[in-house]
């Protein structure tokens, strides 16, 4: 998952699970306000009484009855003062049940006792918790609108922010990884952020990248150069050879000893040739303007290949699409690919063993499969088959270890993919694929 | 046949003029650009092979102004740079042929020979070989009336044999010279060994095949005075 992604997906469950828990939590928490709010107001309301008590006398309420009451006219509120017997003082709040003309409903109540000209009186103040409670609903109403606007504002203002931080990593991602192919031949300016890490992180990729590129030129540079300088010397002693083989005192003894150093130099040649191709490839020497028939191409090679099919009583099915047309691509180099690879199934191939080639066209791609009943490779030697110089050595027969590393070129000049599946005494196939935009059927 | 060899590396310059000298052709060396053009500004040749990695002059640069004075030459260009755009600029500008080095002296004899047979028209008479008669042009082996057939690979084999006649010839350089670069010891000695046996089985139906002769341990060799 992108960082991005993760951080929108945090910022939104987090405020998500606030604003649940706030739902969750509000009707009780305006409850309790409510009720505080009412005992203020008793208490308040309890002064007033009070204040005009002692200040107008207890009959000011009274007015001669032996007892005082009124409510208002829905019966919200009430209040009563009487002469008690109770020699306990009472002060309390408490919610209880009061019948008020043959209506019984649930008040909150607040009882006082106190004393007037050594008579006890109590004073009880009630408000029915109906009223207490009537704007809880409104209350909690506008609470949650303005809670959502407030986690909407804020979602999307970290959202924004985020999104702005995070832009330079998407941008060094861009520009740095994706899209960028061995071995990183065009230096890419460093990207413009104020954020020390990302600033860090660009930096060594630039670095990391510029110093791949410089080892990689460097090592080309060098098989080019070492490949041209030793050609001029295995000249001389290519001809010098061949030249000697036609002296008349040579005996026959001395000639097969001549042959085998011919044999020597020819492999000398061949190493020397195919650093040489690799080097050129790398080198992007190679124009990418040819087609090729794919079936004529296999057919081609095969035909080529048949004296060495024949040695080692190979069977050789081919089953390729005839109309199928290969673009974009270097005639020789695809060629020499192809060749290579059946080459291979031919050389690790066992006696009276088969060789099939077949392609799939499917929708990104269309493959050509190289498939041999071989010695097949163990897996763990897979990821260095395409290094130069390493062969499978149990086969006893002579490589020169270069074959598979102008495949691994010629498949990252085209932009190809290829695929390698193979069991230890069962046999490989090798896998090429070449994007649907480069064919053509 | 008169070839000027324009070539720096001295050894190698001799080693060809030895082996051209013994087919018959009439040799001069040149080991710079200005000595070559000299030479080619005096003498006429059939033959110029041109090392494009002359010290003094580019080859290619060369091969223009030789070009002005040796209008009648072929031009063959031997070259360790054997980068493509090179073979490509050294054809267009009228190069003859191209040999990458190293390359073989039997290849080279036999590119020149081509050359001959293309440019100056040269007719091979029909050779013989003991009672065989081989035409060259028309690719064909005659004995007394009949045409014998042979395959693509077994008339190049016998024809490569028989340009280098009286010489050795490995298995290496046969299947070079068929296969090029492509060439695998391992398998394709077999087949020359194979290919020979079946040119001396189709031509002995008819008659005496011992010119074509077996060097143990080395390869072939087809014997003619």
């Amino acid at each position: 998952m992108k960082l991005l992604t993760k951080l929108t997906l945090f910022i939104t469950l987090s405020k998500l699970v606030i604003v649940a828990l706030f739902v969750a939590l509000l009707p009780s928490l305006i409850e309790k306000i409510a009720f505080q709010y009412t005992n203020y107001y008793l208490r308040e309301q309890k002064k007033k009484v009070l204040n005009v008590v002692s200040r107008n006398g207890v009959d000011f309420y009274l007015q001669g009855d032996s007892s005082y009451g009124s409510y208002t006219m829905l019966k919200e509120e009430y209040i009563s003062l009487e002469p008690t017997k109770l020699e306990t003082p009472i002060d309390t709040i408490e919610t209880s049940k009061r019948i008020v003309e043959s209506d019984t409903l649930n008040y909150r109540v607040l009882s006082h006792t106190f004393v007037y000209n050594k008579k006890n009186y109590i004073l009880e103040i009630g408000k029915t918790t109906a009223t207490i409670n009537q704007y809880n609903d409104d209350l909690q109403r506008v609470a949650l609108y303005v809670l959502i606007v407030l986690v909407v504002i804020t979602i999307v203002t970290d959202l924004i922010f985020t999104r702005f931080l995070l832009r330079p990593l998407g941008l060094i991602i861009k520009t740095k990884l994706l899209n960028r192919r061995f071995p990183f031949k065009e230096h890419i300016q460093p990207i413009k952020t104020s954020t020390q890490d990302f600033k860090l992180l660009d930096e060594s990729f630039i670095n990391l990248m510029d110093q791949i590129h410089e080892t990689f030129e460097k090592e080309r540079e060098f098989t080019a150069n070492a490949s041209h300088e030793l050609m001029t010397p295995i000249s001389i002693l290519q001809t010098k050879m061949e030249n000697l083989m036609v002296e008349s005192e040579l005996d026959e003894r001395l000639q097969s000893r001549l042959l085998e150093m011919m044999k020597t130099l020819n492999r000398l040649k061949k190493i020397v040739h195919s650093l040489l191709l690799i080097s050129r490839i790398e080198n992007e020497q190679f124009a990418r303007s040819g087609s090729s028939n794919v079936k004529d191409l296999i057919s081609d090679i095969v035909e080529d290949l048949e004296h060495r099919l024949d040695e080692k009583n190979l069977k050789i099915t081919v089953h390729v699409s005839p109309t199928t047309i290969i673009k974009n691509i270097n005639n020789d180099l695809i060629f020499q690919l192809f060749y290579n690879l059946i080459n291979n199934a031919i050389r690790y191939n066992k006696p009276n063993g088969s060789i099939e080639i077949t392609d799939t066209l499917g929708k990104d791609f269309y493959s050509i499969h190289v498939k041999d009943t071989g010695i097949g490779i163990p897996e763990d030697e897979i990821p260095t088959i395409f290094n130069r110089f390493k062969k499978a050595n149990r086969s006893g027969n002579e490589g020169y270890g270069l074959g598979l590393a102008i495949v691994k070129s010629i498949i990252n000049y085209h932009s190809l993919e290829l695929k390698v599946d193979s069991k230890a005494g069962e046999g490989t196939t090798f896998t090429v694929l070449f994007p649907s935009f480069m064919t053509e059927n | 046949m008169k070839v000027l060899i324009v070539e720096d590396e001295k050894t190698l310059a001799e080693e060809m003029e030895t082996f051209l000298k013994k087919a018959f052709y009439l040799c001069d060396c040149a080991p710079t650009g200005k000595e070559a053009l000299e030479k080619i500004g005096v003498n006429e040749y059939d033959f110029i092979l041109l090392d494009l990695g002359l010290p003094d002059i580019d080859g290619l640069e060369l091969l223009q102004q030789a070009k002005k004075y040796a209008t009648e030459a072929a031009f063959i260009i031997l070259t360790a740079r054997g980068n493509i755009e090179d073979r490509i600029q050294g054809l267009d500008l009228g190069a003859d042929d191209y040999l990458p080095k190293p390359f073989s002296l039997l290849e080279l004899q036999s590119r020149m020979h081509a050359i001959s047979r293309r440019k100056y028209g040269v007719q091979d008479k029909l050779t013989e070989l003991g009672e065989f008669k081989i035409d060259l042009k028309k690719r064909l082996v005659i004995h007394n009336t009949n045409e014998i057939e042979l395959s693509r690979k077994e008339f190049d084999l016998l024809s490569y044999l028989l340009l280098h006649k009286n010489r050795p010839l490995t298995r290496m350089q046969l299947s070079e010279h068929i296969w090029g670069n492509f060439a695998d010891d391992d398998y394709d000695s077999n087949y020359i060994d194979a290919t020979i046996k079946n040119i001396r089985k189709k031509l002995s139906a008819f008659g005496n095949t011992e010119w074509l002769e077996t060097i143990r341990g080395v390869g072939y060799k087809i014997k003619l005075r």
